[in-house]
């Protein structure tokens, strides 16, 4: 679990280079919000599903595929194994009957309305996702630090966004050191889930004792390299559109085209053709 | 080394919040293009002192003062941190931790301070290659810093205040926590520093690397001005030392259980070369 | 003095498949040694050290403590025989009490409170931190907190120690405790493993140093023969203690001297000198 964690939180300056790099931050930001906006409109698992493999192959471009599943996984996943069950026994707008469960013996009637909602709401949420870790993944640190400036964000704010995710794989590699520590003096782990609830202060305290204290000597050390200074902070580094954005561009305007398009002659849900649920949407 | 004084404290003291006293009386002068070195036992006031000379001590975390430190004429009282950072440039003892944490390439973090202070582009990129430069990295610029080794990270650290053009560069107790190779790594980027003329304060316990390059010495004990003279005079007092818990040169230590031990007088050797010069001739002379 | 207490048979260690830190390490511990364990950051030491307690098993070869092998005997069960003191005591310390703190040791081992209470004491008095039992362990002073952390070791009473680094972020006068400690310690017929940079520390307290680089032994003898081998050193690009250099640069000029400590520089000159 916490290996899976590192490899998401661990952000090595990749010297990596791809197409999906070169994209402009700004571009790829656009990108997450836009897709995220269409996925929410159209009701439809078909079409979110599409949504979320086009995200899911720009993001093999990119060559972080394997992190952005496994983010979406962990949430997705489990998700639709609860909601899909749910959904399609208890969902209000339930109409049409597609499988009758016996339980105990109860008849539960199981409905594809519901069904349906339970694939399409975790996917959207997953395509959210993938696209905001596609846009985090393939950007740098110092482009990512350059448009939270084109944005005009107070430096404290961008620092406390991107700072954060540095500094989560510092606190593993603490922790690591931590249970080694306390096993060296009898603490155990292969004991039942009560006795380990135990150890919970015995790694807790140190773990943030430990972070405090790195924390506040990164902040004495910002503060000596003038951190709080009341001046207009400067980024040396430029963006600009290069041709590919703007290929990536125009291909976003035309998908907006077609889907508006979709959307007033086909209607909300073009593929699966669910009504729009109000109370639920 | 000049006799231009850049710092000056008058009767100094500070406590912290929760902790008194922990410097007492401060009265010194640290003169421009030397190399100052500062020892003591765990707790003596070390940290403190290279903290209030950027105004970290008070500024940062409050409790009381009495007295002054104007550093380059500007009263650490009166000035913020960020203000002091240009005159006073600070390197801690966590390599990785008291980077920006930004996760940015070498060159980035070297150039982060500037940003902080509003330099145009042009300037941080330039400073940013001499940094590099000097303490050895070229090459580097876009690597990430936590790939780096506790040597190159300390040397990236000193490039990183290297880049500001302080007057004085500032190290609390620099190599503390690297090997061997690390150690030796950032002691001979802070030796060049040294031959170049810079105006250096540092605090170690490496007393015996110290030795080298220090022009003069401060000895603290529970936040007080033990010794304040040349690097020879204050390691050659062995008794004095060793009182207060610290250990002088092996070869100063030897020197002064021989004289006593043989009744004789023996100039103190400070350094390697110097101890094989006296024993050398003690030896031969028979 | 006599058996042996810790085998490690041709050890093979991978953290992953790109990093190897042992490549083949073979080495036999006697019980009542004070053995030094040198070299570079990233050569292995602190890897290997991890496999003497158990924490870590060998991807390949075998680890022995005390006729057990580690990959066979729960971890619990070897750190009972070795104690591993780590470098930061803010990774460990989680009590509000000095009491606290050493008595975790001993109470996982499933003493009554009578005995916890015994080596507690016990423990305190030879770190000389006896009076200290009800302060808060963040109101101690550094060196204080590093004696803190090997407290809670002694408390446990293994036939082995392991100190990572011990001396760092201490001062002379904290060094200087610890030299005695590990000599109090060793007395007592305990086994004392210390990995350290600081070569002036491994003259004083220990008689045999291994020497690691790149996952291997690249010596491994009594100190006197390990920091006078200035070839070996350079590989690794150690220094040897100031009064073995002092004793090679005489050496050079014609003057037979060989030294380790001070004290010992001190005594042949004295003859010497006297003598003349």
């Amino acid at each position: 679990m916490s290996s899976l964690a590192t490899s998401i939180l661990r952000r090595s300056v990749a010297e990596v280079d791809t197409p999906m790099h070169r994209i402009d931050p700004r571009v790829k930001f656009l990108f997450f919000i836009w897709i995220s906006v269409w996925a929410y409109i159209f009701l439809d698992y078909v079409l979110t599903a599409i949504f979320l493999t086009t995200v899911l192959i720009l993001t093999f471009i990119g060559k972080v595929f394997s992190k952005t599943v496994k983010a979406v996984a962990i949430v997705v996943v489990p998700w639709m194994a609860v909601g899909i069950p749910i959904l399609s026994a208890l969902f209000p707008w339930n109409k049409t009957l597609i499988y009758n469960l016996q339980l105990f013996g109860y008849n539960i009637p199981l409905y594809y309305e519901g069904a349906a909602w339970g694939v399409v709401w975790p996917l959207r949420i997953g395509v959210c996702l993938a696209s905001a870790m596609f846009f985090l993944f393939t950007t740098e640190p110092v482009k990512l630090i350059a448009l939270l400036f084109e944005f005009k964000m107070p430096f404290r704010f961008i620092y406390a966004v991107t700072g954060a995710l540095q500094f989560t794989p510092i606190l593993l590699d603490d922790l690591q050191t931590i249970i080694q520590a306390q096993r060296s003096r009898g603490m155990r782990t292969d004991v039942s889930l009560l006795k380990r609830l135990a150890n919970y202060p015995v790694l807790i305290v140190p773990l943030t004792l430990s972070a405090l204290n790195k924390v506040q000597i990164r902040a004495i050390a910002l503060e000596s390299r003038g951190f709080s200074a009341p001046v207009k902070k400067t980024w040396p580094y430029d963006l600009s559109l290069k041709r590919i954005d703007y290929i990536f561009l125009a291909g976003i305007i035309i998908t907006t085209i077609i889907f508006i398009y979709i959307y007033i002659v086909y209607g909300f849900s073009p593929i699966s053709h669910l009504k729009f649920y109000l109370a639920a949407g | 080394m000049s006799r231009e004084p850049i710092v000056v404290y008058e009767n100094f003291s500070y406590s912290y919040p929760t902790t008194p006293n922990a410097l007492v009386d401060i009265d010194l002068k640290i003169y421009r293009g030397e190399v100052f070195g500062v020892i003591g036992p765990n707790g003596a006031g070390k940290s403190t002192f290279c903290k209030s000379l950027n105004g970290l001590v008070p500024h940062f975390y409050g409790g009381t003062v009495k007295g002054r430190v104007l550093v380059d004429g500007m009263d650490t009282l009166e000035h913020t941190t960020s203000e002091l950072s240009m005159k006073v440039g600070l390197v801690f003892q966590e390599p990785e931790t008291q980077l920006s944490g930004l996760a940015l390439t070498v060159e980035d973090e070297v150039g982060f301070g500037l940003s902080m202070l509003g330099f145009p582009s042009e300037v941080i990129r330039k400073r940013t290659r001499e940094a590099l430069e000097k303490v050895g990295l070229k090459g580097f610029e876009k690597r990430s810093p936590s790939e780096l080794s506790g040597g190159e990270q300390q040397r990236l650290a000193i490039a990183t205040v290297l880049a500001m053009e302080p007057e004085i560069m500032v190290l609390d107790e620099p190599v503390a926590l690297l090997d061997p190779i690390g150690k030796s790594e950032v002691l001979s980027v802070v030796k060049e520093l040294a031959v170049e003329g810079s105006t250096i304060v540092i605090a170690e316990h490496e007393i015996e690397e110290l030795a080298y390059f220090a022009d003069r010495i401060l000895v603290l004990n529970e936040g007080k001005m033990v010794s304040l003279d040349d690097s020879k005079k204050v390691l050659s007092e062995v008794e004095k030392l060793k009182k207060i818990g610290i250990d002088p040169p092996s070869v100063t230590e030897l020197a002064y259980l021989l004289e006593r031990d043989l009744g004789i007088k023996l100039e103190y050797p400070i350094t390697l070369p110097e101890a094989l010069k006296i024993f050398g001739e003690l030896m031969e002379g028979g | 003095m006599g058996e042996k207490i810790i085998e490690v048979k041709d050890v093979w260690f991978k953290y992953s498949e790109e990093v190897t830190a042992l490549r083949g390490v073979s080495l036999e511990v006697t019980q009542g040694e004070k053995i030094a364990l040198i070299g570079q950051n990233g050569s292995g030491k602190t890897t290997l050290a991890k496999h003497l307690n158990g924490l870590l098993k060998p991807t390949k070869g075998d680890v022995i403590v005390k006729g057990m092998n580690t990959k066979e005997t729960p971890t619990h069960v070897i750190t009972n025989i070795v104690g591993y003191v780590f470098q930061n005591p803010a990774h460990q310390i989680f009590t509000k009490s000095v009491y606290e703190e050493v008595a975790y040791g001993p109470r996982n081992q499933g003493l009554s409170k009578e005995e916890v209470d015994e080596r507690v004491r016990m423990a305190l008095e030879l770190v000389d931190l006896s009076g200290y039992e009800d302060t808060h362990p963040y109101d101690l002073n550094y060196g204080q907190m590093k004696l803190l952390t090997i407290a809670s070791i002694i408390a446990m009473q293994p036939e082995v120690y392991v100190l990572d680094e011990p001396t760092s972020g201490q001062d002379h006068m904290g060094r200087r405790k610890l030299v005695k400690l590990i000599d109090m310690l060793n007395r007592e017929g305990k086994t004392v493993i210390v990995i350290t940079h600081d070569m002036r520390f491994v003259a004083e307290t220990s008689e045999r140093t291994i020497l690691m680089a790149r996952g291997k032994i690249i010596g491994d003898g009594p100190t006197e023969e390990i920091l006078t081998n200035t070839e070996l050193l350079k590989q690794t690009a150690i220094k040897p203690p100031q009064v073995v250099q002092l004793c090679e640069g005489l050496r050079e000029r014609g003057i037979e001297l060989h030294a380790l400590t001070i004290q010992e520089a001190r005594e042949i000159l004295r003859e010497r000198l006297a003598a003349s």
